[in-house]
């Protein structure tokens, strides 16, 4: 399965495509999509650039990132492993 | 300190309008992530894994206590109330959101900063000697130079669009405190045969994935004619570098490719044609600059101070920093204090809204108002009493910026790797940290003496790795980190790249393959010898016998 993640235009954070197409800061919220509809699913993010930035498929397994970047999928979705950020939260 | 004059500050203003807009052109839809990236990108805006970053230009390192202050009311107001110190001795913030950074910029402007330049092909911040107008064994003070260099290259049309980023250092001593080989070009500051200013020049240095040593194009360019010597190479490269494949742009490719005698002689021909009177430095501007840095009025004082003298005896922890943080200062009962930003388990180079402004007020109290970046992402007082040391000591210590490690095992340099970093293989941040608890006991780390462990988490090398004593290198395998480790690295007068030493390990293995690593030193070092003189005594063999003896066994 993937989802379709990118970077939010006012402020950068990361976001996903969820239900009905809408953006969603929770990885957990985010749709899934089989193969055949993902590239769709895609194609609409993309044809709203003024809200998503650089949208891109994540593999996922269940709602866990699976495929080769599935570190840094992980990073920007629970954020920095370290540092200020976290006390910050 | 050098102020901004009208045509500074009017275009500041200008840029900060002009980007004002192109982000309400953005956030309206008007302009695509295509179309905006480029401009968002000049005024050194990026787009990271969780936010837009900022990065804010130090230029050449130097900061009075008001910029200090804004910048920290910058982390509060727009950011997590923090900031990150880089090797380009600039300022980074994580977070702030795009519709703020025209009001960011507009904040940074009223101190006299901005962002212009810290991203694209041009020519960045220059650095220079954290030290510099203090340091005993300089020849003069390389700021001015610095300051020519900003305004020369600051949107110079002609420099604008290069193959690739361009990044210069100068120094003024014999000893490299600003890796000025590892540059695109380094200036070394020397006495010309007339007794003026005059610069050793190097060109082709640089990191990244196919890093090189800067090599010598000329022995003694005079000063005045500096901007046209830098002129020619630039055009140079602009004619002849590649455009054609990013990995290849940078000039020390070119360099490399056509050999330095070839590349002297295109920059000689260029130097020639140039219409040198065009581009010599009229003495009174020089003049009116070097004015700008005039030493701070220094009090007569001794050599030694009583109540120096008497805190370094009641106060072991107070000894110990002076040991380690405090450097000699060329003006009697003066010194340079050495601000770490490398707590144990800290992030490198990371300071808070909070201490920011400890900073400022130290600066302001004690300092002449001034503090600098280090490009070990560290802060350094430059001027700064003997006898006031004891109150500035504490006043760190209440503040969390006491920690004496400058210069030892622990002052490890760090890019902020793929906690933050869209480029990264691997997280750098939590492997530093762990290093840094491993050796966090001082007595051991002032055993070992100075070390510089650098660590970057991808091939790019933000972090300096190449050129460390210890380098460790952040490598994907499979979706796994890993770490490659070097030695041998050097960043100083005696510039050399670290000797790969094996199959790259994991990162629970890597800060106790680098601590056999220090182990084998103790073992085997002769007297006085540091780390990297035993390094250049006995090779790399030892040291990779240490790290992977035990993991083969
Ligand atoms: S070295 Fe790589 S991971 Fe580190 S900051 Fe630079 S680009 Fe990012």
């Amino acid at each position: 399965m993937k989802l379709i993640t990118a970077n939010r235009l006012s402020d950068g954070r990361v976001i996903y495509v969820g239900a009905d197409d809408g953006a969603v800061d929770a990885m957990l919220q985010a749709a899934s999509f089989d193969e055949d509809q993902a590239d769709a699913a895609l194609g609409r993010a993309a044809a709203r650039p003024d809200v998503f930035v650089n949208p891109y498929l994540v593999e996922v397994r269940g709602q866990t990132p699976s495929g080769r970047d599935r570190l840094k999928e992980t990073i920007r979705a629970t954020g920095p492993t370290v540092g200020h950020s976290l006390d910050a939260r | 300190m050098y102020r901004y004059d009208e045509f500074d500050s009017a275009l500041v203003q200008d840029r900060i309008a002009e980007f004002r807009d192109q982000v309400a052109r953005r956030v309206s839809g008007a302009l695509t992530e295509d179309q905006f990236k480029p401009l968002r990108l000049m005024n050194g805006v990026y787009l990271q894994l969780h936010a837009y970053m900022l990065r804010v230009a130090v230029p050449y390192g130097v900061m009075r206590s008001a910029q200090m202050r804004k910048l920290a009311h910058i982390a509060r107001t727009y950011d997590k109330g923090y900031g990150h110190f880089t090797t380009r001795t600039n300022i980074q913030f994580n977070w702030p959101a795009l519709t703020d950074i025209p009001t960011i910029l507009e904040d940074l402007a009223m101190v006299e900063m901005h962002a212009i330049q810290t991203s694209g092909n041009c020519i960045r911040n220059v650095t220079t000697d954290v030290f510099a107008g203090a340091a005993d064994d300089e020849i003069e003070d390389p700021r001015p130079w610095c300051e020519i260099l900003r305004q020369w290259s600051t949107i110079h049309p002609e420099f604008s669009f290069l193959p690739r980023k361009f990044k210069i250092a100068v120094i003024a001593s014999e000893t490299d405190r600003a890796a000025i080989r590892t540059h695109d070009v380094g200036l070394q500051i020397v006495q010309g045969a007339d007794g003026q200013t005059a610069f050793r020049v190097f060109v082709g240095g640089g990191q990244g994935r196919l890093p090189h040593i800067a090599k010598e194009i000329a022995s003694a360019v005079p000063g005045r004619e500096i901007l046209a010597y830098l002129t020619a190479i630039l055009r140079a490269y602009n004619l002849l570098g590649r455009r054609d494949n990013i990995h290849k742009a940078r000039i020390k490719i070119l360099v490399e490719a056509i050999g330095i005698e070839a590349f002297r002689e295109e920059v000689e021909r260029h130097h020639a044609e140039l219409r040198l009177e065009d581009l010599i430095l009229p003495t009174d501007e020089l003049e009116r600059i070097r004015a700008s840095f005039a030493p701070p009025p220094f009090e007569t004082l001794t050599r030694h101070s009583g109540a120096f003298d008497r805190a370094v005896l009641a106060e072991p922890e107070f000894a110990r920093w002076t040991r380690n943080n405090v450097r000699r200062h060329k003006v009697a009962g003066y010194a340079s204090a050495i601000i770490s930003l490398k707590p144990v388990d800290g992030v490198p180079g990371d300071i808070t809204a909070a201490q920011m402004e400890a900073v400022a007020n130290l600066a302001e109290r004690f300092g002449f108002d001034e503090v600098r970046a280090a490009y070990e992402q560290n802060l350094v007082l430059p001027h700064v009493r003997l006898d006031e040391l004891p109150t500035i000591w504490r006043a760190l210590d209440a503040a969390g910026l006491a920690t004496a490690n400058a210069d030892l095992a622990t002052d490890i340099i760090a890019c902020p790797g793929l906690d933050y970093c869209s480029l990264a293989n691997a997280r750098s941040i939590p492997v530093a940290q762990a290093l840094s608890r491993r050796l966090a006991d001082l007595d051991h780390q002032e055993r070992i003496g100075p070390v510089r462990i650098n660590m970057s988490g991808c091939i790019n090398a933000c972090g300096h790795h190449h050129v460390g004593h210890i380098g460790i290198l952040g490598v994907d395998r499979k979706g796994e980190e890993f770490y490659q480790i070097t030695v041998g690295g050097s960043p100083d007068e005696k510039a050399a790249l670290g000797e790969i030493v094996g199959r790259s390990l994991s990162a629970d293995e890597t800060p106790l393959a680098i601590e056999r690593a220090l182990n084998r030193y103790l073992d085997i070092r002769t007297d006085g010898e540091r780390f990297i003189d035993t390094v250049r005594r006995v090779g790399a063999s030892p040291f990779r016998e240490a790290i992977y003896a035990p993991l083969d066994a």
